[in-house]
């Protein structure tokens, strides 16, 4: 099996860091930013099976994301962490087709085991 | 003293002295009326006298017996007049002069008698009946006018008491209705200075003016319930600020939240891949996850510590040092609106004398305000720069909401006044005007409907106090 991408867009650099350490780990290619907008570039050029995004940030905040991802690479699975624990967040994530949505602070195990399914399917 | 025993006292004085000067008068006119019925009698007794004088005049010249009897008989009624109205003319004249007068009118009958008994006189007989006649006459005429020229002066010595009196009087009563005025003006005018600044939010006590009286009751009362307002301002503030930090919170938990997932994440990183990571590697997580919690640390002070009560302590401070640390509160609440934030502080601002933890309420309670009026999203401008009069620093905070109608700017500072419907106290901004107040500062609001609200805060720099 090719070497699957992943995408990790969250302005706490750490998050990237510590989920870049743990999916390299798993064989996967990650790459990670800090706000959406260069994400979005780079999502122009290269196909990624999952994009893990955080639901609130500056500029472009995670729902657009998800549209964007949703309506342009149809394949690509999105992944939502958030800060908020908030039930409205959650609803219309899961209405813009979200694959799964976690509230911070974040368990790897379970990230891990999220994108394992999203990439099965 | 208290004003009303003064005004008592003072009006007893002035009373006593009417009533002194109308016992004077009534004494001068007791004398007076004595004196002229004196000078009633002694007129009687002048007229027998010189009717006296006249028989003797007729007895020198015709020898008439009759011209004698005439003579004694006025004698014997000038006697009787003498007892009679002895009452009326020792108070006038005193018992000497009388005792002197009945003795020359004695001398003058005996004379007459010894005349009368011895038939014609020789001339010395009638030089000595002429000369007690002559003299008789001439005392009771001295006497006479003596007591006119009494009378007279006794009533233009009253005249002129009675006029000095009314003068005395008139500015006695001048003197005290000033007085009294005076200090009635003055108290109302210490009273009308200390309600006018309670109002504006200073509840400083007037200590050093304690005067004995009415004021100073009525001053202990004013100051009294100035020191229950300071009192009931401190709760007002503190419920307030216990309002602003229920909105606080929920920005702040979301901000304790991203370090405490950043820890997280490093401790599961760190737990699966141990064997993997390199020493440096290792030390390397462990300071960020040290980093992570001095972050959390920080939020946590900064709330703590603005929601402590606390008893105004103006000290000197830098006004950007406030407004950032304000901003690490709000900032999140910021951030939640989708609002963007232009922040422009200008350099080298001077110090300012103030209560720090005061000061960054009235700049929660503002930047709320803005957030909460920009629910549909904009910009808050926050910025500070030397005040127009060169003695003060000035921080605007703007934003891009809603604004307010123009009939209500005029009472937004009001307490209990709110246009959030529910969601507002009403106090947020009448507690930071009573705040900005008791810096001697000034706080100013502009807006327009639909293009935002500026709102002006102006504080004294540290040197102008």
């Amino acid at each position: 099996m090719a070497q699957a991408r992943i995408m990790v867009i969250d302005d706490e650099k750490i998050v990237g860091d510590m989920a870049k350490m743990s999916l390299q780990q798993e064989g996967y290619a990650v790459e990670t930013f800090l706000s959406a907008e260069p994400a979005l570039k780079r999502l122009e050029e290269e196909r990624f099976g999952v994009v893990v995004t955080d639901y609130k940030m500056k500029g472009i905040d995670g729902m657009e994301v998800l549209r964007t991802v949703k309506k342009q690479y149809p394949g690509t699975k999105v992944i939502m962490i958030t800060a908020f624990a908030n039930l409205d967040a959650a609803i219309e994530a899961l209405r813009g087709d979200v694959h799964d949505f976690f509230p911070k602070p974040v368990k790897i195990k379970e990230l891990k085991a999220s994108i394992k399914r999203a990439l099965e399917k | 003293m208290k004003i009303e025993k003064k005004l008592i006292l003072s009006n007893i004085i002035n009373g006593a002295f009417i009533i002194l000067i109308g016992f004077f008068a009534f004494q001068n006119l007791n004398l007076v009326l004595t004196k002229l019925r004196f000078v009633e009698i002694a007129d009687d007794l002048n007229a027998s006298f010189l009717e006296m004088r006249l028989a003797e005049k007729n007895y020198f010249l015709y020898r008439d017996g009759q011209a004698l009897v005439d003579i004694r008989e006025k004698i014997s009624a000038a006697e009787r007049t003498l007892q009679e109205e002895k009452d009326n003319i020792v108070p006038a004249i005193g018992e000497a002069d009388l005792q002197r007068l009945e003795s020359l009118l004695r001398i003058y009958a005996t004379t007459v008698a010894a005349v009368q008994r011895k038939g014609p006189p020789q001339l010395d007989q009638e030089e000595r009946i002429r000369g007690a006649g002559r003299k008789l006459k001439e005392y009771a005429d001295s006497i006479t006018r003596l007591e006119r020229k009494r009378v007279n002066e006794i009533i233009q010595n009253a005249k002129r008491i009675l006029i000095l009196s009314f003068w005395a009087i008139l500015a006695s009563a001048l003197l005290i209705g000033h007085f009294i005025s005076q200090k009635i003006v003055r108290s109302l005018r210490v009273i009308e200075t200390m309600t006018r600044s309670i109002s504006e939010g200073n509840f400083a006590q007037v200590a050093n003016v304690r005067p004995r009286d009415e004021l100073g009751t009525v001053i202990d009362a004013v100051n009294h319930m100035s020191e229950e307002l300071a009192h009931r301002e401190e709760q007002i503030i503190q419920s307030k600020k216990l309002a602003s930090l229920g909105i606080l919170t929920a920005g702040v938990a979301h901000e304790i939240t991203n370090p405490l997932n950043n820890i997280s994440m490093i401790a599961q990183t760190y737990d699966e891949l141990y064997v993997n990571l390199g020493e440096q590697e290792r030390i390397g997580l462990m300071r960020k996850v040290d980093a992570e919690t001095e972050r959390i640390r920080k939020i946590v002070m900064n709330l703590l510590d603005f929601s402590k009560p606390k008893d105004a302590n103006p000290t000197e401070a830098d006004i950007n040092t406030v407004i950032q640390k304000t901003l690490t509160l709000v900032q999140n609440m910021i951030d939640v609106q989708n609002i963007g934030t232009v922040v422009r502080l200008e350099e080298g601002l001077s110090r300012l004398f103030i209560d720090e933890h005061q000061v960054q309420q009235v700049l929660v309670n503002l930047i709320t305000n803005a957030v909460q009026a920009m629910s549909a999203g904009g910009r808050l401008f926050i910025a500070s720069r030397p005040g127009k009069g060169g003695n003060s620093v000035e921080i605007t905070v703007k934003d891009t909401g809603k604004g307010i109608q123009p009939e209500f700017l005029p009472h937004i500072f009001d307490p209990f006044f709110s246009t959030k419907g529910e969601g507002g106290t009403g106090l947020g901004l009448s507690v930071s005007y009573g705040i900005i107040k008791n810096h001697r500062g000034d706080i100013r609001v502009e807006s327009k409907p639909g293009v935002g609200t500026t709102f002006t805060v102006e504080l004294p720099i540290a040197n102008g106090h």
